[in-house]
């Protein structure tokens, strides 16, 4: 009742939201002007007559508003048009560029999150210990070291030195590994994955360490042990699910921008994904891609932030649905 | 003295705070017993070491805090001695706690049924449908209406005297010999406080459990402790049964707590009004208490020896100990 409801205006909203967002987007790449007429004038052989055709050919004639419908239309049937530099459909571009970013970056959310909770626990309930101070200091260093810096260093230890480990690519370009696309694929995901890891490791350490140092100062906590609840029990289901009310915003807002918070990764390793993309896209003013994979982008980050606020409600029963 | 050995037997118990500007005492050679089903009252202004020695029972004092020394004999054996696994299973089953926050003390994302069937479940390995019917029960008992429906409400759905309620439901969920209620009438309003120590002092009897009653407020201990233990910055001064106490009071301390106490025959306002004595000076800073007598600095008996000497707890009269150098309790240097 009151959660379906609730569901529901916050569904709408988002709607609202993204349409809101197509709104602006649509505005901005107009206000640069004729895309055509910036790529190609000034370029020997192009007449205004070619530059007008060519024009007509991207459907970029005529007012703003019926161009704007146009292409809400055909992107609600997922369709974004050709990328005016590779010469390929846009949804198609998104959807292989996509998945390859979400291949890298769901393992290393997904290992961040696991290997933070058991840090964070560790230093949590050691509060003020060695261990603690070197959690902290560690979590500070990677939280500030700049992403290429550690991407560099990996592949010189794990490529170069040791040469285990592929240095570039998504799949090797000859022979595959075991002569197996899941196992040459996995091969090549490890550094990656590690790297960005690393980075959400550190951030997501910080933040629930002190949170959970918070909780663990709480009179339930030591009401739960003077009720004779086994340490792992108080730590792990009373205070851990208390300490993650304050992280769940992080991690919605982690996986509602993860295609496109990877570039540094992707262009360090080579990694065929959707930032890397967009940034080049941006250099090229390729703009059906821009334009594509900011909507994507968007759409992915409205959603996160519904299941968010849907998860808010499951974990946190003080939350009223007004 | 009675033949019978007490149920809790707490023997110079020493929890120091080790901070960064010091050691601070908080609670510094600490004597005092609880019989079987009777109520202690451990009265003392906040900061004198009540809380504290109350966790310490449950070897759960928080750090930088640690129990340093003494004896805390439960049933003869010294918890102190304890492995922390035989220690957990004393603690909510044996001994159990009620706190003072009731807003703060129980779980805010569990329901109150998650988090008392929790308890019982692990206790006595009962299964969570064996244990629900219990549960009910005993909310029934701690005069909870409509209890089935209250296992599925979480703890912001009730006001402050409920929870205080399901609190010591949490507490008597197995059935212990020895409750430790940490001011648990503090943070409620005055007519519910009279309902919860009503509630208490019935269910003390009901259960013939012993319970120590930590409190600063004397009306409360008047009304609930068979005995009473008045502590001063980390240190016992007097103990007595609550008629001797309230009557014949030995320690200067105990004397100027009770004198500042408002008295309903007395009028404070109008024209024959009277001024309600204070005891002078603030309660000492225990990283660096006072010399001899802790509250010598305070005390209007205090002579040139109580700067100098410690005094060493003394029967006056059989169960009435007092430390007072005034009152013939040797001294010691310290």
């Amino acid at each position: 009742m009151g959660t379906v409801r609730y569901i529901l205006r916050r569904l709408i909203f988002s709607a609202f939201l993204i349409i809101g967002v197509s709104m602006i987007l649509f505005a901005m790449i107009n206000a640069i002007g004729n895309p055509i007429e910036i790529l190609l004038a000034e370029r020997p052989g192009i007449t205004d007559e070619i530059i007008e055709s060519i024009t007509q050919y991207y459907g970029l004639g005529g007012s703003v508003t019926d161009r704007y419908f146009t292409w809400l239309g055909a992107i609600i049937r997922f369709d974004f048009g050709t990328s005016i530099i590779y010469n390929l459909p846009v949804s198609e571009m998104l959807l292989t560029y996509g998945l390859e970013t979400l291949k890298i970056q769901i393992p290393a959310i997904l290992i961040a999150l696991l290997v933070s909770v058991l840090i964070s626990v560790l230093a949590a309930t050691r509060q003020y210990s060695r261990i603690d101070f070197g959690v902290i200091a560690g979590a500070m260093v990677g939280h500030s070291l700049p992403g290429f810096l550690l991407g560099i260093l990996l592949i010189l230890l794990f490529s170069y030195w040791l040469g285990i480990l592929p240095s570039y690519g998504a799949y090797s370009t000859r022979n595959l590994l075991m002569d197996s696309m899941v196992i040459d694929g996995l091969w090549h995901m490890v550094l990656p994955v590690a790297m960005l890891a690393f980075f959400n490791t550190a951030t997501l350490t910080l933040l629930l360490r002190a949170s959970l140092v918070d909780v663990l100062r709480q009179d339930f906590i030591t009401a739960a042990r003077a009720s004779g609840l086994p340490e792992r029990r108080v730590v792990f289901g009373h205070a851990l699910r208390n300490a993650f009310i304050p992280v769940l915003t992080y991690l919605g807002i982690l996986f509602g921008l993860m295609l496109g918070t990877a570039p540094v990764t992707e262009t360090v390793f080579t990694w065929p994904g959707l930032g890397a993309l967009y940034i080049m896209a941006i250099q090229q003013l390729d703009y059906p891609l821009i334009m594509g994979a900011t909507m994507i982008i968007t759409f992915m980050l409205v959603t996160a932030t519904l299941l968010t606020d849907i998860a808010y409600v499951i974990i946190d029963p003080r939350i009223r649905l007004a | 003295m009675a033949a019978a050995q007490p149920l809790l037997e707490v023997r110079d118990l020493k929890v120091h705070f080790f901070t960064r500007e010091g050691v601070v005492r908080a609670v510094d050679g600490v004597d005092y017993s609880v019989n079987r089903a009777e109520t202690l009252g451990i009265v003392g202004e906040s900061g004198s070491g009540k809380t504290v020695s109350s966790l310490a029972m449950l070897r759960l004092v928080p750090p930088p805090a640690r129990t340093v020394a003494g004896q805390i004999l439960f049933d003869g054996e010294d918890l102190l001695t304890r492995t922390p696994k035989q220690m957990a299973a004393l603690r909510g089953r044996r001994i159990a706690m009620i706190f003072q926050n009731p807003a703060t003390s129980l779980n805010p994302i569990y329901s109150i049924g998650a988090q008392l069937t929790e308890i019982l479940t692990w206790h006595e390995k009962a299964s969570r449908r064996d244990a629900e019917p219990r549960v009910i029960e005993l909310l029934g008992l701690v005069g909870i209406s409509d209890p089935a429906t209250r296992l599925r409400q979480y703890p912001h759905e009730l006001s402050g005297g409920m929870r205080q309620r399901i609190g010591i439901a949490r507490a008597l969920l197995c059935n212990p010999s020895l409750v430790l209620a940490d001011e648990p009438t503090t943070a409620l309003d005055v007519t519910i406080q009279a309902q919860i120590l009503e509630l208490l002092a019935e269910l003390q009897a009901r259960f013939r459990m012993s319970m120590v009653l930590v409190t600063h407020d004397m009306g409360v201990v008047a009304r609930m402790a068979t005995r009473i233990t008045v502590m001063y910055a980390g240190r016992v001064c007097e103990t007595a049964d609550a008629a001797t106490i309230f009557n014949a009071p030995q320690h200067p301390y105990t004397r100027a707590l009770l004198e500042s106490m408002p008295r309903i025959d007395h009028s404070y306002a109008g024209p024959a009004r009277r001024v309600l004595p204070s005891i002078p000076g603030r309660p000492p800073n225990l990283l660096n208490p006072p010399s001899g007598c802790r509250f010598h600095d305070r005390c209007p008996e205090a002579q040139v020896e109580c700067r100098r000497l410690l005094p060493v707890e003394t029967a006056v009269a059989p169960g009435h100990i007092v430390s007072c150098l005034r009152r013939g309790s040797p001294g010691i240097v310290a």
